[in-house]
């Protein structure tokens, strides 16, 4: 029998909110129906690897993608976005594809420039602009555009201090989200739709501090408190729409790539190395600003970090770096050593807060292109990493790059109905589980051979 | 991914271990699981006790066909360095096996003895050890293996760059650093445009493509993505 499966991909859903926390009765039948928990994410639990990870099997170092950017050589200067070029592994639909069989792609990370595909694609948020090419057929991106108006790859502005119309955004971009997919599924033949919604992951930076007392800055009393409250019924309603559309046979997976928790700070991790001798600049930095390769005295320079939710921590390495001054003999001591320092970094008061460092081989059997020389998961995910020098600490409580009041955490959630998984509960489940099961669903090659 | 299995086969110090470890590292570089049967290693974990008449010979080579078999099942890529110098035996592992690579690392016996890594021609020479390949013993050479290397007039790396370009021409590996399949309707396309020279035109497509940048957006594009990617805190 034709098989048939719908991934509705929610970027950032922790499980509580779906399972316990809000109304959404929608998700809660289908969980009653199939199978349901907790997503296990990748290290980093980043948005665009984890994708990517989710619709592959293959993990962050099999797929050479370790953040947004990665490296392209040893220089300072030189890194790549990782665009849906990056992903060198078959995603489900490419090996769906080689058995003639149809897709639908729509926002899916990464997906900008959109690759041919037996189907059709959509791109996602890396998308420039709503003048790019965006579709696959290219032709697909008129038909939408009259139907539907300017596609909301995003949600624009992220940082601004106009809540309500960030809010009014985030609904927006997720309402056309919904009406794109239920027209694609409703106008093309399709044996795989899989689509992905960024804008929870945008409400939830935006608007954590309104509904949790226990985040750093809350307001209450804010008019926005009950924000996230509302979005997830609303989220839930357009789930319900588009499965009342939907044949029952078709299989349902919904999924997102990571949690998400509260944020309580910054570790200004270049600012730490700089304390800490390993990183040193040719001049002091007249307040705060992005780390930028002239600024290094590289002679001097052992290490030094990248910022964003975790940390990119890369070693200035003698005849690997252009300036490098890490003898090779001295690199694991030296990973050894500030493993130790950023692990045994605390709070402001020096309280423990759970950082974990580790090295790409930890974590990777295998590591293709360049991997950071450590990876820095800061304070339990409760605290995001910011590269910025001239902050004057290794703390801040204020975001370096503009307002944000969430950090990832590491578990995502799934329900599963048509799936072949137990019903109920199921603990335990990984993301990189995931594109073996939907194989198993499709009856592809296990190993991935079907090409 | 599926395993397969690379049987060198070849006079003592042909340069089989050497091949043996290169093709294991460069395999691993593109992320395949490898175990490597070296000849010496499995003598003294596996066949201990086995001795260098025919019988003893073909069970050694049995018993390293057999374990190379489990593995190739598994998804491993087996690869063995013994001397295996009976024909008969090594079709025996072919037809067992299944997904099976001869190669034949050839040199002419002079060189292998001028070599001598393991002293040992000089002690057969000399008459210490008896039933020694190539000295007192036969070595049958292949008839068809899949791979000939000539291990006294091409370096290593040109040995090995040649088995690669087989594993990749038969379909045991993909071109390039990683799977890439291409979509059956894209695949019958191209065949019909560029006929028998499909694959090698493919291959030469991708290998321009991965050189060229690997950056498909222009650079336009690209400040628009990470203004965009900086305004959501991803990369500072």
């Amino acid at each position: 029998m034709a098989r048939r499966l719908l991934i509705i991909g929610l970027d950032c859903v922790p499980p509580d909110f779906v399972f316990d926390r809000f109304d959404t009765p929608t998700l809660r039948a289908l969980a009653r129906r199939g199978s349901f928990g907790a997503l296990e994410s990748i290290t980093p639990p980043i948005t665009v690897p984890a994708w990517a990870c989710l619709m592959t099997g293959r993990d962050p170092g099999a797929l050479g993608i370790y953040g947004f950017r990665n490296r392209m050589d040893y220089s300072y200067d030189r890194l790549a976005i990782a665009t849906s070029a990056a992903v060198r592994e078959p995603t489900l639909w490419d090996r769906l594809g080689t058995r003639g069989l149809r897709s639908i792609v729509v926002g899916v990370p990464p997906s900008y420039p959109p690759r041919p595909l037996v189907g059709q694609m959509v791109s996602c948020f890396l998308t420039p602009s709503a003048r790019s090419e965006y579709t696959w057929p290219p032709e697909l991106k008129a038909e939408l555009e009259s139907r539907f108006g300017e596609y909301l790859f995003d949600v624009t502005d992220f940082r601004t201090e106009d809540k309500a119309a960030l809010l009014r955004r985030i609904y927006d971009a997720t309402a056309q989200k919904f009406a794109i997919v239920r027209h694609l599924m409703t106008t093309r033949p399709w044996d795989l739709l899989a689509f992905v919604d960024i804008a929870p992951d945008r409400l939830h930076h935006g608007f954590w501090k309104y509904w949790d007392p226990q985040h750093v800055r809350h307001e209450p009393g804010s008019p926005f408190r009950s924000c996230f409250e509302e979005y997830y019924a609303f989220l839930d309603r357009q789930i319900g729409a588009l499965l009342d559309g939907l044949d029952p046979d078709t299989a349902v997976l919904v999924v997102s790539d990571h949690g998400a928790k509260r944020m309580d700070g910054a570790i200004c991790v270049n600012e730490w190395l700089r304390r800490e001798g390993y990183l040193v600049l040719r001049d002091e930095p007249r307040g705060p600003q992005r780390l930028e390769p002239a600024m290094v005295d590289w002679r001097r320079t052992a290490a030094w970090g990248e910022g964003g939710y975790y940390s990119r921590i890369f070693l200035n390495v003698r005849g690997r770096e252009p300036e490098g001054m890490v003898e090779e003999g001295f690199y694991d001591r030296l990973r050894d050593e500030l493993i130790a320092g950023l692990e045994a970094l605390g709070d402001e008061q020096g309280r423990p807060i759970g950082t974990r460092v580790y090295r790409p081989e930890d974590l990777y059997p295998v590591r293709r292109g360049i991997p950071p020389d450590l990876i820095a998961v800061f304070g339990d995910l409760y605290w995001r990493s910011a590269g910025s020098v001239g902050i004057g600490s290794v703390w801040t409580r204020e975001n370096d790059t503009g307002p944000d009041d969430a950090n990832h955490a590491q578990h995502g959630m799934f329900v599963a109905c048509g799936l072949p998984l137990p019903p109920g509960e199921v603990r335990g489940m990984r993301l990189l589980d995931m594109a073996a099961l939907l194989a198993r669903y499709f009856d592809l090659d296990p190993a991935g051979q079907e090409a | 991914m599926e395993g397969f299995t690379v049987w060198f086969t070849g006079l003592p110090s042909s340069g089989k271990s050497t091949l043996a470890g290169l093709l294991a590292r460069a395999l691993r570089e593109r992320g395949r699981t490898v175990e490597v049967l070296d000849g010496d290693e499995v003598r003294r974990e596996l066949t201990r006790g086995l001795g260098f008449s025919r019988e003893d010979r073909d069970e050694n080579i049995r018993r390293i066909a057999y374990v190379a078999k489990v593995l190739t099942r598994n998804g491993v890529v087996a690869i063995t360095a013994a001397i295996s110098p009976y024909r008969a035996a090594r079709e025996r592992a072919r037809a067992e096996i299944g997904r099976f690579v001869e190669v034949y690392v050839s040199c002419p016996v002079e060189v292998c003895m001028q070599r001598d890594v393991k002293g040992l021609y000089a002690r057969a020479v000399r008459g210490e050890i008896p039933q020694f390949t190539g000295i007192s013993d036969p070595y049958e050479e292949p008839l068809s293996p899949e791979v000939v290397v000539h291990s006294d007039r091409q370096s290593p790396q040109e040995s090995l760059q040649r088995i690669l370009s087989y594993l990749e021409s038969a379909g045991y590996l993909q071109p390039g650093m990683a799977l890439v399949p291409v979509p059956a309707y894209l695949a019958g396309r191209l065949r019909r445009r560029w006929g028998d020279a499909f694959q090698r035109r493919l291959v030469e497509v991708l290998a321009a493509h991965a050189e060229g940048e690997g950056e498909p957006v222009s650079p336009e594009e690209e400040q628009q993505i990470l203004v965009r990617l900086r305004s959501l805190g991803y990369l500072d």
